[in-house]
Formats: structure tokens, sequence, C-alpha cells
């Protein structure tokens, strides 16, 4: 069929030029052809994003699993956050899929959906070892009754805070079963006896808003894709952090306006605040770049004596590209990474906590300061985490960019809460139905 | 397609008047060599401009096609785009809240940069038209702004400027004004980009004073031999003869200050915040583009913009008739 073979040529190059648009950048990649090998030596690809710790023991552990394996080699790529995604998107889009893909919560369904990532479960049990995983943190990557990804982590919110500043004030550390209204008034206290608040203002991430949820037996997204709350429901988190503001126990405006999870921006870095609400595999970024105080870590506060809110979340997951060439090696280098004890030794908790059992266990025993007070954190709420909350469906980014955009009016006073709930409702239904 | 016939013509016209006959006739034997060389200097041409024709082509021509049937279509990167009509352009103007947002800060951030940036352009190139010591120095200082300016490493130096305990925020509270870092606050984060935009006047500065060189010095002679002082001068002199230049400046500032995307999306993190307060036109789009991955909503915003510039242009050189001044002209 040369002419719908022309017609398939002519659409891609349509798309590369489109891509071109943007990201003259990324053409070579984009519209290169992937070369594929047969036996012999291979070559894949393997892409995530993070920071520079990630990078290195990452690199490293990709260079022992080449010295394990001479015959493959593995090229690896890794951005920020949001110029890794641009990217692989456009690579996808252009035919020129990397192998081994890093993906995330907001991100694992949609490409899943997009009929792009490779179904594991031919592989799994006999090339790709699942069995020292635990099952509820595996679930994380079953979608529609496949596995679609392999966790590279485990991680559970937090409340990381400054022993000092919350001592001053007279409170007591706050413990496992507390409460929405002994952290408001523990927080006051704190703003009241140092003149630093109690802690972030954390109405900003939609993170948070989804523990919240839970607490009251709601989920942010329905398994099929809908919303999940009302506009009621965000009006009454939002008040919560509207009440606790008002008595000087959050950070003030022009610090909350910052925060993007990153310790860099974080207004508990800042010295604006006393505490901060996060996931704890950036625990060991906060005691590296925290000065002049003692950081420790307690659950998020909830309502529900039975329901923490506080769940078994996976930081990133790992998926292959259904249209790699050399899908074997790419499984071979999931296997590599997830299970080996070599590997999970170097990888550490650069991307929380190892998902393998055993290696989590040994990698806990040997921790140093940093990584061994995530372990202690992670050991302590073990009895009330609760399973990952699910994967989030299309459309979730622009939802959680809309969230904080939106609270930004909220906090700067342009708008009602009420309003704003109304409004982050409205535009999430409209972008949750697009086709 | 060139006949014998007009060959002649053009050979025979008059423009030498002065040529004799002997040697018309000696062209009129040359004149076939002569064509068949224009023809090829005219395939010389056309191989010469090859990189740039398929460059324009392949890199503007080509994708702005695209992208206007992108803007008709419903495409996410993944699966191939499907027609949809209007539906991105109505959505756009019905549906969005947001692109009403970035449509307000975008126009306010342009009534506010284009006036400022070309009065401080006008107000140094007239500083530096003056004769006096080290004047290239001065010149290449005022222009290197312009260089440096669109860089994201001037952009990271005004977050750092700006932000809540940066330098401004510690100076202004030394002498008692406690404003807080201007790009945390909305009513303030629009106005730390207007300066950085209108910092950047070099280029319609050396426009400038390339137009003040171009007046003739006894216009102002024959002025101050009148009476005129030095803002009667500026006024009844200045003004006019440059009045083209500026109306280039202004078109061509007008269109920039549209386009403004790196300072705002370094600056406030690529969010346009606080509360959308930074949230340019470009902003929006690329966000729409490359964080939503809804391309075909994206393209239909360029083209809304394109056509808005195209439009807003030619108003302006509607209005040029009234003020505009060229030498030479009479004036109504």
């Amino acid at each position: 069929m040369p002419r719908a073979a022309r017609s398939r040529a002519v659409r891609r190059t349509a798309l590369c030029l489109a891509a071109v648009l943007g990201l003259t950048g990324t053409l070579a990649t984009a519209c290169g052809s992937s070369s594929s090998g047969s036996g012999g030596p291979v070559s894949i690809r393997f892409v995530w994003w993070g920071n520079a710790d990630r990078a290195k023991a990452t690199n490293d552990a990709v260079a022992a699993f080449e010295k394990a394996n001479p015959s493959i080699t593995v090229h690896t790529e890794y951005a920020s956050y949001d110029a890794y995604f641009e990217k692989l998107a456009t690579q996808v889009a252009g035919g020129a899929s990397p192998d081994l893909i890093q993906l995330d919560r907001a991100t694992l369904g949609e490409y899943q959906q997009k009929g792009v990532l490779l179904p594991l479960d031919s592989y799994t049990g006999k090339t790709l070892h699942t069995s020292g995983l635990s099952p509820l943190l595996l679930a994380s990557g079953r979608i529609s009754g496949s596995q679609y990804a392999i966790p590279g982590g485990q991680t559970t919110q937090m409340l990381v805070y400054d022993k000092t500043l919350w001592s001053r004030a007279g409170v007591t550390p706050p413990a496992n079963g507390w409460t929405w209204a002994q952290f408001a008034t523990m927080s006051e206290a704190v703003g009241k006896a140092t003149g630093i608040p109690g802690s972030t203002d954390f109405g900003w991430a939609i993170d948070w808003f989804e523990v919240y949820l839970a607490e009251h037996g709601k989920h942010l997204y329905t398994s099929d894709g809908k919303l999940g709350f009302t506009a009621d429901d965000l009006a009454a988190f939002w008040n919560l952090t509207a009440t606790i503001c008002s008595a000087d126990g959050l950070s003030k405006p022009t610090a909350t306006t910052k925060m993007d999870g990153s310790t860099a921006n974080s207004a508990l870095v800042t010295k604006q605040a006393a505490s901060e609400i996060n996931y704890d595999s950036n625990l060991t970024g906060y005691l590296s770049s925290y000065n002049g105080g003692t950081l420790a870590e307690a659950p998020l506060p909830s309502d529900n004596a039975t329901v923490s809110g506080l769940a078994a979340m996976p930081p990133v997951s790992f998926a292959v590209s259904k249209r790699s060439a050399h899908p074997d090696a790419a499984i071979k280098l999931l296997d590599f990474l997830t299970n080996d004890p070599g590997a999970g030794a170097i990888l550490g908790t650069t991307r929380g906590m190892p998902p393998n059992l055993s290696i989590r266990a040994s990698v806990c025993a040997n921790a140093t300061s940093s990584t061994k007070a995530v372990c202690s954190y992670e050991d302590s709420v073990k009895s009330i985490v609760g399973p990952s909350f699910g994967n989030w469906p299309t459309g979730s980014a622009a939802i959680k960019r809309d969230f904080q955009q939106i609270y930004d009016d909220v906090i700067f006073g342009r708008t009602s809460v009420s309003a704003a709930a109304a409004r982050v409702v409205g535009d999430a239904q409209q972008t949750l139905s697009q086709p | 397609m060139t006949s014998p016939a007009t060959l002649r013509a053009a050979g025979a016209s008059d423009n030498e008047p002065g040529a004799a006959n002997p040697s018309r006739g000696r062209r009129a034997g040359g004149r076939r060599p002569r064509s068949s060389r224009r023809r090829g200097e005219g395939r010389a041409a056309w191989l010469l401009l090859t990189p740039w024709t398929a460059g324009a082509l392949l890199l503007t021509i080509g994708p702005a096609a695209v992208s206007l049937y992108l803007s008709f279509t419903d495409y996410n990167l993944f699966d191939p785009p499907h027609w949809i009509g209007l539906r991105n352009y109505t959505a756009m103007f019905t549906r969005d809240p947001r692109y009403w947002d970035a449509v307000r800060v975008t126009a306010r951030y342009v009534v506010l940069v284009v006036p400022i940036k070309l009065a401080l352009a006008l107000a140094v190139a007239l500083l530096l038209n003056r004769k006096r010591r080290g004047q290239g120095f001065y010149r290449s200082a005022f222009y290197a702004p312009s260089l440096l300016g669109a860089s994201v490493a001037v952009a990271l130096v005004w977050r750092a400027l700006f932000s809540t305990g940066g330098t401004v925020d510690h100076l202004l509270s030394d002498i008692g004004i406690h404003t807080g870092g201007w790009i945390d606050q909305p009513q303030y984060a629009l106005y730390t980009l207007v300066l950085l935009g209108a910092w950047q006047f070099g280029a319609p500065m050396v426009i400038f004073l390339a137009g003040l060189k171009q007046i003739p010095g006894d216009l102002y002679e024959a002025a101050a031999i009148d009476g005129a002082g030095p803002i009667r001068r500026f006024w009844s002199v200045t003004v006019p003869m440059l009045s083209p230049v500026l109306l280039f400046n202004l078109v061509l500032e007008t269109i920039h200050a549209f386009q403004a995307f790196t300072g705002a999306f370094i600056v406030s993190s690529g969010r346009g915040g606080p509360g959308d307060s930074t949230l340019f036109y470009t902003l929006y789009l690329y966000q729409r583009g490359f964080t939503d991955f809804r391309m075909g909503y994206a393209s239909a915003m360029a083209w809304v913009l394109l056509l808005a510039l195209g439009a807003l242009t030619l108003v302006l050189f509607g209005t040029a008739r009234r003020w505009v001044f060229y030498a030479g002209q009479e004036r109504a």
C-alpha cells in the first residue's frame, strides 16, 4: 500500500513540523529514526526527571548494569520535571520513544490510555520479578487489570517541623492521631511565641487536599476519571486554612505563592514557617538545606479516628515503551534497578524508600543520618498508612496548576473561598470532559 | 518565455539616450549573450537563496500552515489530530476565564511598557546625540541591557532582586517602606516585568540615534535664529523629523511587547503567578501546548495573536497619516 504509507509519512512529517514550531531543539531526536539492531550488542534509552543526586545514583546503577550485561548499552537522559515531560511527549509523538520511561501518578494513566506503554504481564514472574515488592505499592502500577508500571520507590505524606521553634511555644510534639483542631491551636501558638507562623499554608497543593478528602472518605478523582469532590468539600478545606491563617498560624501569602514542593522555594527552609507538609522523599533535601534548628517528622493530622489520610505512594514508576525495539533489554534493566541488592544500595532513597522490601530493609539497616530519618519516619507510621490513592486522569496536571493559581487569588484577597472553590470545580470538570 | 520582441524592446528603450548608432549596433550583436547571462544570474540567485528559502518554507511557512490546520483540531501529540472545527476558538472566547486573564495582563503590559521604553530610548538618544568625549563608551553601555535583558540569566537576577528578602525589599525596608517582595504580590508583580522590559531600550535607542543624525543641522540653526528655545526646537524640529522613525519603533516595540515571554516565564517559574498577575498571552499559550498537551488549542491561540497583531499594526499605520511627517512632503 504505497499510498497509505505515503500519507502516513506525510502525516508524520506534519507532526514533526508542528513539533519544530515550539521545540526546535528536540527536532533531531523527534524526527530521527530509531535504529533497530538485530542480535549482537543492543542499545536502549532510559530517561527520568530529578535532581543531580538522583542522576548520579542512577547513572552509577546503570553502569553496574552494563558491567553485568556487556551486550547491552544504556543511554541515559534526565531533566527537570516540566522539561522532561515536554521532551518526552515530543519524542513519543515523533516515534522516537525512549525504551524505559519514568512516569508519575499524574502521567501514568495518560500514557497508558494513549497506548504508549507495554503491558508487563507476560514478563512478571519470569524476567521481571515482583514478589519482593509490597503488594499495596505494586497495585499502583495496575491499570484495568494489567500491570503497566513498576513503582520506583515508596513515599508518604509527612509534616516536617522545627522542633526547637515548636518547643519554644510549649506545645507537645504532634503524634499519631492528632486532629486538625490541635494542629490549628499549636500553629497559632508557635506563631505567637516565635513570630514565625507555625506552618506553611498547605492550601496551595491539591496533593494535601487529597489527604483531607481521604480523611472524609472521598477521592480527588473517581476510578473512571471523573471529579470526586464538590465545591463544598474544597470550600471546607480552604476555610480551614483561612481560619488558621487569620490567626497568624500559617505562612504569609508572599511565601505561600512561591511553594512548588522544592526545598529551594520552601517557606520552612526560608524561615517563613516553622513546619511544612510534603512527601517524605523530600526529607533528605530538607535535612541538608535547613539551618539553625532541629527538624523532626510527624504524620498529618486527621479528624477521622480510623483513617489517617496517609498513603503509600510511588513517587515515580517505571514503564516500558510499546514501540521499544528491545523490550527484553529494557525489562532486564528494570528488573535490575528494582531487585538487585547492589543497585538498591547505590540508589538508596533517591526515589523514596526502595520498593523491594528486602532491599529496603538492608538500605535502612545501613542508613546514615538523613536516609535513616526517612526510614524511621516510615517505620513510625507503618501501621496507619493506607494504600496509594491511585493514578490521576488525563488533564490532572492542568487541574493541579489551576488549583494553585486560584488559591493565590484567595490568599491575596482577590476572591472569596466559595467563589474560588466553585471556579476550581467548574474548570476541572471542563478539563476532564475534553475528548 | 522571453520573446525576441520584448528583448528588442528592452534593448531599444531610451535608458541610455546618449547612445550612438554604432554602439547600438554593437550592443544588438551582444544581446543574446547578455540576456542568457541575466537568466544565468537569475538561476544563481535562486540557487544562493535556496538555504534561506528552504529555511523559510520548512521552519516558518510550513509549520505555520500546519499550526493553522491544527488550530481546528483536537491534538494531544500522541493521537492523530481530529477535526473539531471552530471549537477551540469558541472555547477560548466563551468558556476560558484564564484566557481573558491572559489577554488583560498582556494588554496592560503592552500599554505600560511601550510608551515607557520609547520615552527612555528617545531621552537617552537625545543625550547621546551631543558631541562629547567617550560617546562610544556611553552608547555601548546603554545598549548592553538590550543584549543581556532578554536572557534567562538577567531574568533570574530580576527574580533575586525583587523577591521577598531580596535586594530591593531590603533597601526599601531600610528607608521605612515595607512592601515585601514585589514579584510575590499580584498588585506589583507585573511592574517588575514592565521595568525589565523598559530597561531593554537599547535597540529603539540606536534607531532613534540614527534618525537624529539624519536631521539636517541647518533646520536647528534656522530655528535658533528665529528665536526658538531648546524645547520649541524639540517639538517643532526633532519630533516631526523623527516621526517616521518613531512610527517604526512604535510598531516594532508593540509587536515585541505582545510576544514577551522569557521574563514572565523565569520570574514566575513558568506559572504566570502570583494569581495569574503575570500570565502573559504567550506564557498561557505555552502552558496549554506543552504542559497540558493541547496543541490544537495552543495553535488557535497563536493564530488569534497573529491576527490581532496584524490588525493592530494596520491601525497604527492608519493613524500614521495624521502624525508621521516625511521630509520633502507637504504638510496638510
